[in-house]
């Protein structure tokens, strides 16, 4: 290929790009954006939550879809927490695929496209990333998922309950990580307890010996065992292994972590979780375990869960604003029906309420780890600080 | 559209980084693997000095690309000093490191939860809020990058720079510092990698250590290889098309879970194809650009006799006692050599007598581990190579060292001394006096090979010669470091007569004029034609010194020569 | 005082994983030249195989362990005979080849979560015992890569020193030239070192799938950390290879005594910095 040929084809394919189709007003699909981690170090979490978010697409549509309109699921890859492919993806679901509502993870990413969904008001829900950056930066953006720091301040309150005066935590060093230690950090010091280890590994480490061997040095009450997938699980395994027999508390816990850390070890691991467990009382919770169970052939973690959670939080807006009518599938338009009524089932059960700030309030479970299942000892009412 | 403008705007940034990383890979030769830390560093500076300090952008950027310069000159430093591959693992840890800092300091880069809130830039009292506008100044930024690394790239530093690529020992005998070119063509790649850091931080305006991964690195990496190692214009169309590969891409049906995970592993696959059938990528590299006409006219013939010097017959370069042991094996046992100006010094020896050993030692390419060297009788101890060659001492290789990817011109264009152009700054402060310097050395370079009768091969690569024409090429290599002292490492061996014919007579002349010579050979005939005085090696030392026919009349020394 | 014996004894185990990691990816390297990035695919889908064989199929994990075994070391000579010797051949500078290997790692680790799934796999059958030394916790995993390094390095320097190959691989990687001017086949002496390095590197494999469980990614800083201890130790000699992962693992372990760990990798890798510029053929090589 010589020098001219190139430049000819490269400026023929913008053209095309170009040329895309005008904006229609009443789509034929509702199609529903997600910015997901589906390749790159950590892909694990873009399977499951697309998972969850398919589930739910494919449960509103066999009931008939929006008034016969079907919902489909347009999923963009941020590699694991690219900024660059997330606004890529931003941009490709805004003008090409012309979705005004996008489900976003991670927190850099989800602060990455911020500006453009401020811009473009296009309505951004997060499941998964729980970065305080996330707060404030577009006011079409929300999050379904607890924020960390009320998870560990539940933690060290329940460490509190229970009796223990010194505690170390762990954490991996990502934004998750330092958010979680600097709310520890503050409640403990507000309950009168006394931080005597903090340790921190590279986010996609597997090796932490080093850190345990210090943690057990400190000679805690309880271990804040405050890593995410799959590091939780590596953490509790080398505890054990180390000879810590300290009561650890963990802030998620998912299966991932039982097969990581051994059912045996992962006994009696308290987790500060946003619950998510099927149950009597739940049936929008039990209709989606056991149809991802279905599915998948294995149970749903809770990241599935707020996935799943999300689009239908988006279905019912849009039902919402459709009533109104008008020129409904917006961002804008999404968002002011969001406000109208800030109050969803939840598929952990009950009512989650989406506060001033854009975060959804939900209850806060401790769960115990029984032989690899999770069991609940009792709930923390929810509790924004 | 934004979407496509963002897309364009991503090709020019990828496009900047492409150009700049070609350099240190393509120009240079060099293997690293930082330059998503440099593309962080610049990304990072302007971010924390914009958001924390208040800086405006203009200073902001220009202490990024500073600091990214300098950053790179200093970790690369160790690993150029030795070369090879020491180079990738340095630079490996160079990266993870950057990140590593990024993530931790967080008072100052704000940890792995980034820097968000980085002002927007504005042009002519525009904020450049939205992809379209951006793209006017990435691709404005982008076209000036491109141009400055052209320049670069066609200049005598960036001649010196390939010439360094395809042979180091060779750009160091003809007076280049190998070290400095590295460390330069680094530096500036870095540099300009910042650039495209300050712009993403810039667009995005958040920027956080996940966008700075290895595989950023290794995405640049195969643009360049794609699109062309050692082509500017190649690296900025492998970036276009691996940008937009992807998104083109997506058209394709995959299941949904492992579409991404599926395009990563085609993308693995593309990158290895291309290197198994086309590893020049899609536009090799340009080296056979045309000769200037001017050039051409102003060539006329060499005037060597312009070149005289007047005292004949007194010591240049001069090796007293010289000693060399590598382990336990002794290369050089004491070399005592002597050559004069207007003199032909033939050195003469069985294989393995310490011959070359004795060349590398006067021309430090050797350290001696005892003895010394001068130059008219000042000591050249500790010179390396490149210094020697300006102390006016140049030579040649037994295995040639040619600059094979590069013009007949070129490989004598290289090694003129004292090019404007070899310095960098020259290259863009002063870059009309370089132009019509390089323009006078062409025509000199014309001389040089009408010379040795390669004229007509000028405008050719090096790598289309005849055995005879490179040997007469080396000559006309070295004769381009107009040095006082030329020591040539068997340049007759293997040539037919005719060549033989042609070659002799040059040697003579130039040792008339004053200059003076030694060359290694085994043809007595030879010796006994061209040479004035011949010096018999074994052993590691000199055996014996004098005439030709002198020593060819000692049978001790002929009986153990044949043998 | 008990930390820091901890921290030893964690830096020691974890060291020798390193260095035995290094032997492997060094024996290759050194021998052949070749920077050998697709080493960590090559374990990554050795300790996939493994698990495999063990969780899916239900083969005692010896048996496993074989197999993988016998994977890696065929998997490391289709690679060099697809990949790295066509390149060669033809002529191609070192870092095409160096390059084709990254494109080899993409492939394949990207291959590895389609085939085999996104999530973590981990053998759950498979419990080690927990050795208490005073105030010191040793795991048997723990231990076990301590001998399994140690019978390797001695076995491999005595391959190295005693038998024809050994030979025949010592005389490559200190000339190559001179190898083939006294008749060795260098295209044999290749494919005997991809085989024996890729065989050791999934003996790392079993290690990690053991300890911490396999995931598509334990490729990239398995061969990393070997490379580096390569080259800290000094390139062409099992010991080299040994002695700089073994530094590598305690300056990440007992280095940490008194730092904030966070700081771990970074302060690893100042090491590699510190002996570039002070040794900068390695530890054993230095001149």
């Amino acid at each position: 290929m010589d020098r001219r040929t190139f430049l000819r084809a490269a400026s023929s394919l913008v053209v095309v790009g170009l040329a895309g189709a005008a904006p229609a007003q009443e789509p034929d699909v509702y199609r529903i954006g997600a910015i997901l981690s589906m390749s790159g170090a950590t892909p694990h979490y873009g399977t499951v939550m697309s998972r969850g978010a398919l589930v739910a697409v494919d449960e509103i549509n066999a009931a008939g879809g929006i008034d016969g309109r079907k919902l489909e699921l347009v999923i963009e890859d941020h590699k694991s927490g690219s900024t660059q492919a997330a606004v890529a993806g931003m941009n490709r679901l805004i003008n090409v695929v012309k979705t005004p509502a996008v489900l976003s993870s991670f927190s850099g990413p989800t602060v990455a496209i911020a500006p453009i969904s401020k811009e473009k008001q296009v309505f951004v829900l997060n499941g998964g990333g729980v970065s305080l950056k996330m707060i404030g930066v577009s006011p079409y953006m929300f999050h379904n998922r607890s924020l960390a720091t009320d998870l560990a301040a539940a933690a060290v309150r329940r460490a509190k309950d229970r009796g223990f005066k010194r505690i170390a935590q762990i954490a991996g060093r990502s934004e998750f990580g330092d958010s979680v230690i600097a709310a520890s950090q503050e409640v403990a010091k507000k309950l009168g307890m006394e931080v005597v280890a903090t340790e921190q590994f590279a986010a996609d480490a597997t090796n932490i010996d080093t850190q345990v061997a210090k943690l057990r040095a400190a000679k805690p009450d309880v271990v804040l065992n405050w890593p995410t997938t799959p590091q939780a699980g590596l953490v509790v395994k080398r505890v054990r292994e180390i000879g810590m027999e300290q009561p650890i508390i963990s802030m998620e816990w998912t299966n991932e972590d039982t097969k990581l850390a051994g059912v045996a070890s992962s006994n009696g691991v308290e987790v500060a979780t946003d619950y998510f467990a099927p149950a009597a009382d739940n049936p929008m919770g039990q209709r989606f375990y056991d149809e991802y169970k279905k599915r998948y052939g294995e149970e749903p973690d809770f990241y599935a869960a707020n996935y799943y959670e999300a689009v239908q939080v988006i279905a019912t807006l849009i039902r919402r604003t459709k009533a109104k009518g008008g020129d409904f599938w917006t961002g804008a338009r999404l968002t002011e029906a969001l406000w109208e009524d800030p109050a969803f089932d939840s598929v952990y059960g009950g009512k989650m309420t989406f506060q001033k700030n854009g975060v959804a309030l939900k209850r806060v479970a401790i769960l115990k780890v029984d032989e690899g299942a999770l069991k609940l000892e009792r709930f923390l009412p929810a509790q924004a600080d | 559209m934004d979407y496509v403008y963002h897309v364009l705007v991503m090709v020019c940034l990828y496009a900047i980084l492409a150009i700049s990383f070609n350099v240190v890979i393509g120009l240079a030769g060099l293997f690293a693997l930082s330059h998503a830390a440099f593309y962080a560093i610049g990304a990072y500076t302007t971010a924390i000095l914009t958001t924390q300090y208040g800086v405006p952008v203009l200073p902001a950027l220009v202490c990024g690309i500073v600091l990214t310069g300098v950053i790179g000159a200093i970790a690369a430093l160790p690993a150029l000093r030795i070369g090879g591959h020491y180079l990738v693992v340095v630079t490996l840890a160079l990266q993870i490191i950057v990140i590593d800092v990024l993530r931790n300091a967080q008072g100052l880069t704000g940890g792995p939860d980034g820097i968000s809130g980085i002002p927007r830039l504005t042009l002519f009292g525009q904020t450049l809020s939205t992809p379209g506008s951006f793209l006017v100044l990435a691709a404005a930024v982008a076209a000036f990058v491109y141009l400055i690394t052209h320049m670069l790239a066609f200049s005598p530093f960036g001649r010196a720079l390939r010439a360094m690529r395809e042979d180091e020992l060779a750009a160091q005998s003809i007076g280049k510092n190998v070290v400095a070119l590295k460390l330069i063509a680094f530096a500036f790649s870095a540099a300009s990698a910042a650039i495209a850091g300050s712009l993403l931080a810039h667009y995005i305006t958040f920027v956080s250590p996940q966008s700075f991964s290895i595989d950023e690195t290794i995405l640049v990496l195969a643009m360049i290889i794609l699109g062309g190692t050692g082509n500017l214009f190649g690296a900025a169309a492998g970036a276009a098309i691996l940008v937009a590969l992807p998104e083109l891409l997506k058209l394709m049906a995959l299941p949904v879970g492992t579409a991404d995970l599926l395009r990563n592993a085609f993308y693995g696959l593309m990158l290895i194809l291309i290197l198994r059938f086309r590893p020049e990528g899609i536009f090799p590299e340009r080296y056979r650009y045309r000769l200037p006409e001017s050039a051409k006219r102003a060539a006329g013939v060499l005037e060597v006799d312009a070149w005289t010097r007047p005292v004949r017959g007194e010591v240049t370069l001069a090796g007293n006692d010289l000693h060399k042991n590598f382990g336990g094996i002794v290369a050089a046992n004491g070399v005592d050599l002597e050559l004069r100006s207007g003199i032909v010094t033939g050195l003469i020896g069985p294989n393995g007598a310490g011959k070359t050993t004795a060349f590398n030692l006067l021309t430090g390419f050797l350290t001696p581990t005892a003895g010394r060297v001068s130059m008219r009788g000042l000591p050249l101890a500790d010179r390396r190579p490149h210094r020697i060659v300006r102390s006016s001492i140049a030579r040649s290789f037994q295995d040639l060292r040619l600059f094979k990817r590069m013009t007949v011109l070129e490989n004598v264009l290289t090694a003129f001394p004292d090019q404007l152009g070899d310095r960098l700054w020259n290259v863009f402060l002063r870059p009309f006096a370089v132009r019509a310097q390089d323009h006078a050395n062409m025509a000199r370079a014309l001389e040089v090979l009408d010379f040795v009768g390669l004229r007509d091969r000028a405008e050719q690569s090096a790598d289309n010669l005849s055995y005879a024409e490179e040997k007469l090429l080396v000559i006309a290599r070295l004769l381009a470091t107009d040095a006082e002292v030329l020591l040539l490492d068997e340049p007759l061996s293997g040539l037919d007569p005719t060549t033989l014919d042609q070659v002799l007579p040059i040697v003579r002349r130039l040792a008339e004029q004053g200059r003076t010579i030694c060359l290694i050979e085994h043809n007595l005939d030879v010796i006994r034609e061209v040479c004035d005085v011949t010096a018999y090696l074994d052993g590691g030392k000199v055996l014996a010194f004098g005439k030709p026919e002198e020593l060819m009349r000692d049978p001790k020394l002929v009986e153990r020569y044949i043998q | 005082m008990d930390l820091i014996l901890q921290l030893l004894a964690n830096g020691v185990s974890n060291g020798s994983q390193y260095a035995l990691l290094g032997i492997g990816f060094g024996l290759i390297f050194g021998t052949t030249g070749i920077v050998h990035f697709a080493y960590g695919p090559v374990l990554a889908a050795s300790a996939y195989v493994m698990w495999w064989l063990a969780a899916s199929l239900g083969l005692p994990f010896p048996v496993a362990l074989v197999l993988g075994v016998a994977f890696a070391g065929i998997a490391g000579v289709v690679a060099y005979l697809v990949l790295y010797e066509p390149l060669l051949a033809r002529g191609s500078p070192s870092f095409v080849v160096l390059v084709a290997s990254l494109g080899l790692f993409i492939l394949v680790s990207n291959m590895m979560a389609v085939l085999f799934g996104t999530d973590a796999k981990t053998l759950s059958d498979i419990s080690y015992g927990i050795y208490v030394l005073g105030d010191v916790v040793i795991t048997g995993v723990q231990l076990v890569q301590i001998a399994v390094f140690v019978i390797i390095a001695v076995g491999l320097a005595i391959f190295l020193r005693t038998s024809a190959w050994g030979n025949a691989i010592r005389a490559v990687t200190d000339n190559v030239a001179m190898a083939r001017i006294i008749g060795i086949d260098t295209r044999k002496v290749a494919i005997v070192v991809f085989a024996l390095g890729s065989m050791i590197s999934a003996i790392g494999a079993a290690n990690i799938l053991v300890r911490d469980g396999a995931s598509t990614h334990i490729g990239f800083f398995a061969v990393f950390y070997a490379f580096i201890s390569v080259v800290v130790g000094g390139v062409g000699s099992v010991w080299g290879a040994a002695i700089g992962g073994l530094l590598l693992g305690l300056v990440e372990s007992a280095g940490m005594w008194k730092l904030p760990t966070e700081w771990q990798s970074t302060i690893a890798f100042m090491v590699l910095f510190v002996v570039m510029l002070w040794r900068p053929t390695g530890l054993l090589r230095g001149n």
